[in-house]
């Protein structure tokens, strides 16, 4: 028998879970809300075994009210209680959004620093599985934009648990979006590589700071959620090619960790980003923007950007498929900045 | 010693088949009595896989890999 290693990987769906239950059994004053998060464990399983073992006070599901819930999660949250709410699917901050951004990320503002809000609001996102204009968006350009509330975006587990326990623990409002495509359920289109190795005791992720997922030389992928995925299959295939690609995972929108991508496109000066939210006004920009803004002579050519064209996006898988980021388009980005060189 | 881990033949109604879509543990890795080793999808419900035994994980079918209920999908020697 070969030396054996003892390990456990949890996918990112089971890592949220583990980080909810170890923050509710350390602090009585977390506790969880939201559509179908209770016996059914949340429709993207991130809610699995909290209410077994927490109940229905704590693990409260509400009814088909977004501006409700989430106003009353605000409200506790001023008042001392420290809850994490999920918006099923991110597309659905329509109707609860004055709640969202002029309550929750407000209120610390408008109290002078007197109130704090100390939340969660987790929701889905993405597309990949059909599921049409109003269930696949990634709207991380929309949040990110509106200041008051901290951002993430999870690609692997390990970081999941880690960003989870560091968002309930943290004072302000934070926004958490977990791509549906990395939870481990079956049906949405499963990433293997979102399934990592998990520590069991708890621990954070600090917010605010991305990390380089793959040493490169020659160009700077720059990405989050499951694009981080597609630009590392996209890199493997650079490899055979003689391109030394490096691979970042933002992981916070925000605080957006300018100062690791400006160091990575400082090394490799050449830069592609890959985003899954529209092409337009979103992070792809925010990040070429922060590196020309901050040394334009760092970049041997053009910044690229593979993401979302700026349409509704399709119900109809080829058209569909068509249209998101994958590793052929990041490899064909590159093609094209080498081509101008 | 091997210990076959088996997709519970009463794990779900009728004879539909199920998705292996996560290994929690690699092949080779050790694993305890109970652990929680895999998970399986059937149309839209999620099912755990434990270990039946402490050993060393061997993967008979890997992750995606169409499975129906009874089947042999790992052992554990």
């Amino acid at each position: 028998m070969s030396a054996t290693i003892k390990e456990r990987k949890l996918t990112i769906a089971r890592a949220m879970a583990e980080a909810m239950a170890q923050e509710m059994r350390l602090d009585p004053r977390v506790f969880v809300m939201g559509e179908d998060i209770g016996q059914l464990g949340g429709v993207f399983g991130n809610t699995r075994g909290l209410h077994e073992e927490f109940g229905s006070a704590r693990i409260r599901d509400t009814p088909i009210s977004e501006t409700a819930f989430i106003g009353a999660a605000v409200g506790a949250a001023s008042d001392g209680m420290r809850p994490i709410v999920e918006l099923m699917f991110v597309d659905f901050f329509g109707v609860c959004m004055d709640a969202i951004y002029n309550l929750m990320a407000k209120n610390t503002y408008f109290s002078g620093g007197k109130v704090s809000v100390p939340m969660v609001l987790m929701a889905s996102t993405g597309a990949g599985y059909s599921d049409a204009g109003q269930h696949s968006q990634c709207l991380y350009g929309t949040f990110a934009h509106l200041p008051g509330m901290k951002v993430v975006v999870p690609s692997n587990a390990y970081d999941a648990k880690g960003l989870m326990t560091a968002a309930i623990r943290d004072d302000n409002p934070v926004i958490y979006l977990f791509h549906k495509s990395l939870q481990g359920m079956g049906w949405l289109g499963t990433e293997k590589g979102a399934t990592v190795a998990v520590p069991e005791e708890p621990y954070t992720v600090e917010i605010g700071k991305a990390k380089t997922v793959r040493e490169g030389s020659d160009v700077s992928i720059v990405s989050l959620g499951a694009g981080v995925h597609h630009a590392l299959r996209a890199a493997q295939q650079l490899e055979q090619q003689g391109v030394s690609a490096e691979v970042v995972d933002l992981r916070s929108l925000v605080p957006l960790d300018r100062k690791h991508v400006i160091a990575s496109v400082r090394k490799t000066g050449r830069l592609i980003v890959v985003d899954e939210d529209y092409h337009s006004f979103g992070v792809s920009g925010e990040i070429i923007a922060s590196v020309v803004e901050h040394d334009i002579g760092m970049l041997k050519a053009r910044p690229q950007r593979v993401a979302f064209p700026d349409i509704p996006i399709p119900f109809t898988p080829p058209m569909e498929q068509w249209a998101l980021p994958c590793a052929a388009k990041i490899v064909a980005a590159y093609q094209n900045l080498k081509n101008e060189e | 010693m091997s210990n076959s881990i088996l997709i519970p033949a009463d794990l779900w109604e009728g004879d539909a088949e199920a998705v292996i879509t996560s290994w929690l543990v690699s092949d080779g890795a050790e694993v305890g009595q109970g652990d929680l080793v895999a998970e399986i999808m059937s149309e839209k419900a999620q099912f755990e896989i434990e270990a039946p035994a402490s050993g060393v994980l061997k993967i008979l079918e890997e992750e995606d890999a169409v499975v129906a209920k009874g089947a042999t999908i790992g052992l554990v020697e």
